[in-house]
């Protein structure tokens, strides 16, 4: 069993920073948790953590059924593959992978079974007697999850794996280390800055700011409710549009009251009792690019829920094209299927159902 | 002048100065390796003339340096102080390096600052005063002419590891404490080894400076243990005399070790330097 308990955890550094503030999470066996968030968020920080490489300030870490704070790294049963790879440079291939097995005084027939096995699984074999400089940064990365994989460790620590990688190349390696975590079983925790990555690989997704966690959820939940302003414009790739907005409830409508048009949003929002709170009062509109759409016969049958922008930019992305318009001042993106003439008025319809409302004060999420 | 004719021009120009300079470094070296082979009185008469039927002495001069300077008993004892010296320099040094550049607070940062300002503190400053020292603390001996060593190289050879050690990344020491290693075992097994550029470029420069060193062994062990620069110094007797044949003989004896000890390891000394001021 390696399920990770993290209780009130805090990193306040000597110069008084804090670094992680009160972070508590429950990751089960198996799960392949990301902790996602821009630079400086915490979450590097927090891993390492796990991993003992930083002390824990206040607060209590369980792997498993132990308590680690004070048990030093090499006793925590966990295996780490750094952003820099990390490899010992005098050593092959083959001694980066043996050398935690050696130092812990395994066997040497069962070293080599260990090696060769993992060496056969993540494709490496012919690169055994190598050594590091002598590799593309792909095979280093599959040296660095080999190394990591010989100890068959309870869990998996990944700090950004991907970061030092093209973008093709980080596409395929997404695949494998998924792969890899259902052949292997192991909780999985996995750091990066990259959302496409963390939406794509993650059984659960804690997204970081400040050292605080934002929200901590399924990937899905994440897209569809998003706490607060922060997670709705950190997930989704082109990100969340924000637009000022001001709640007007007549004759039992809801209107939402933009810089130059009013939509109707009564069916989304109706049921919602906590809207009402909001009436004649400012709030942020967030709609999603895909959410918008200039489908004209779309647009004919909601013309209550039609804005008007002024393109300024195609964005022809083959399958679909990204509008780069100009809404009062404001710089919106929606994902439509045909191209619009740029430098003209632009008709786009909201799909109400599809929008998130969010307090200006809190930025927190007044629908969920 | 065109571009490309600028450019055969300064290339020649420079092969000129280059040739010029080799042939200022080596002369001093070929004319004493020739001298070696000369009867004595003819070396101050005709110094740089080749020898000849008249003047070809043979290996005269090396059997009669030998004898005269007890030669085997030097170079054994400038072996010894210098093998130590230099293991001493690379393994403390390094160690010393290796927490400066990872422990950082305001001690190690003044330890750093003391040992770069050890650098530019002449010897003769300290000679007196520091032999008598080392009298006292009884330091005059082979082995504790390898501590004086240690302090005198230790400046330079922190200066290059805390350099190179900069530009190693922390997550392969951090790696090893996942591993398994401890302390001691992540400096040998995994920093040491990395070193190993600097750590001989280090090696390289001390033991020429050390093997060649004549003043400290003189001043501080120079009557009972003599090195080979001391042992040398010998040949010159008293009124000005000077064998001048066994002393060329000698001195050839004497520079072929550190010579092959630097074309063994010469193709670090460059790799060493240019390590840590390139990210590789």
């Amino acid at each position: 069993m390696a399920s990770i308990s993290l209780k009130n955890i805090y990193k306040i550094f000597e110069d008084g920073t804090t670094a992680v503030n009160d972070f508590t999470l429950e990751i089960a066996d198996k799960e392949f948790i990301i902790l996602v968030g821009p630079s400086g968020c915490g979450k590097s920080t927090t891993l390492r953590m796990i991993a003992g490489l930083e002390s824990i300030s206040k607060g209590e870490l369980q792997i498993g059924e132990r308590v680690v704070n004070s048990v030093a790294p090499k006793d925590r049963d966990i295996a780490m593959v750094f952003q820099s790879y990390a490899l010992y440079p005098h050593m092959s291939v083959y001694r980066n992978m043996a050398f935690g097995l050696e130092l812990r005084r395994v066997p040497k027939d069962e070293i080599d079974r260990r090696v060769r096995e993992a060496a056969k699984i993540l494709d490496i074999e012919h690169l055994l007697k190598r050594k590091p400089r002598a590799l593309s940064g792909g095979q280093r990365q599959r040296v660095a999850l080999g190394r990591a994989m010989v100890r068959s460790p309870s869990v998996f620590l990944l700090d950004e794996p991907l970061s030092n990688l093209d973008a093709k190349l980080r596409t395929t390696m997404r695949t494998e280390i998924k792969k890899l975590h259902k052949r292997l079983g192991t909780t999985f925790i996995y750091v990066t800055h990259d959302q496409t990555e963390a939406m794509t690989m993650g059984d659960r997704i804690v997204v970081m700011k400040d050292g605080v966690i934002q929200q901590a959820d399924t990937p899905q939940m994440l897209y569809d409710k998003p706490l607060n302003m922060f997670v709705a414009g950190f997930i989704g790739s082109p990100q969340m549009n924000f637009l000022d907005a001001v709640v007007s409830i007549r004759d039992g409508e809801i209107y939402l009251i933009l810089a130059d048009n009013e939509i109707n949003a009564t069916p989304a929002l109706g049921k919602e009792k906590r809207i009402y709170n909001y009436d004649g009062k400012r709030v942020k509109l967030g709609i999603r690019p895909e959410d918008m759409t200039n489908d004209a016969e779309y647009i004919k049958k909601n013309a209550d829920k039609v804005i008007t922008a002024t393109l300024e930019v195609n964005e022809m992305m083959g399958s679909e094209t990204y509008l780069y318009l100009d809404y009062s001042g404001e710089k919106i993106v929606a994902r439509v299927n045909a191209p619009a003439n740029e430098g003209e008025i632009a008709l786009l319809a909201i799909k109400t159902d599809k929008i998130h409302l969010f307090d200006p004060e809190t930025t927190m999420n007044i629908l969920f | 002048m065109s571009a490309k004719e600028k450019t055969m021009l300064i290339r020649t120009l420079l092969y000129i100065i280059l040739t010029v300079l080799a042939v200022a470094f080596l002369s001093p070296v070929f004319i004493v390796f020739l001298n070696s082979f000369k009867g004595k009185l003819f070396i101050s008469e005709s110094p740089f003339s080749l020898p000849d039927k008249d003047t070809f002495a043979g290996l005269e001069n090396y059997f009669s340096g030998l004898e005269k300077t007890g030669f085997f008993s030097a170079f054994g004892w400038s072996v010894f102080i210098t093998v130590f010296s230099v293991i001493a320099i690379v393994l403390f040094t390094s160690m010393t390096a290796w927490y400066i550049v990872r422990v950082k607070n305001r001690f190690t940062k003044a330890l750093y600052y003391i040992f770069v300002f050890s650098m530019i503190v002449p010897f003769q400053m300290v000679m007196f005063t520091m032999t008598k020292t080392a009298g006292e603390l009884g330091l005059d001996t082979p082995w504790g002419i390898v501590v004086i060593y240690l302090g005198f190289g230790a400046g330079l050879a922190v200066f290059m590891f805390c350099g190179f050690l900069k530009s190693v990344p922390l997550e392969i020491e951090e790696a090893a404490m996942i591993d398994g290693c401890n302390p001691v075992q992540t400096f040998f097994m995994v920093v040491f080894p990395v070193l190993k550029p600097t750590a001989i470029t280090v090696a390289i420069l001390n033991a020429m400076w050390i093997w060649n060193d004549y003043l400290l062994p003189y001043l501080l062990i120079g009557s009972e243990y003599k090195t080979i620069p001391v042992a040398v110094q010998y040949l010159r007797g008293g009124y000005g005399s000077v064998d001048m044949g066994a002393l060329m003989a000698m001195l050839v004896l004497s520079v072929i070790p550190i010579i092959v000890f630097y074309l063994f390891c010469q193709k670090y000394i460059i790799k060493g330097i240019v390590a840590g001021a390139v990210k590789g």
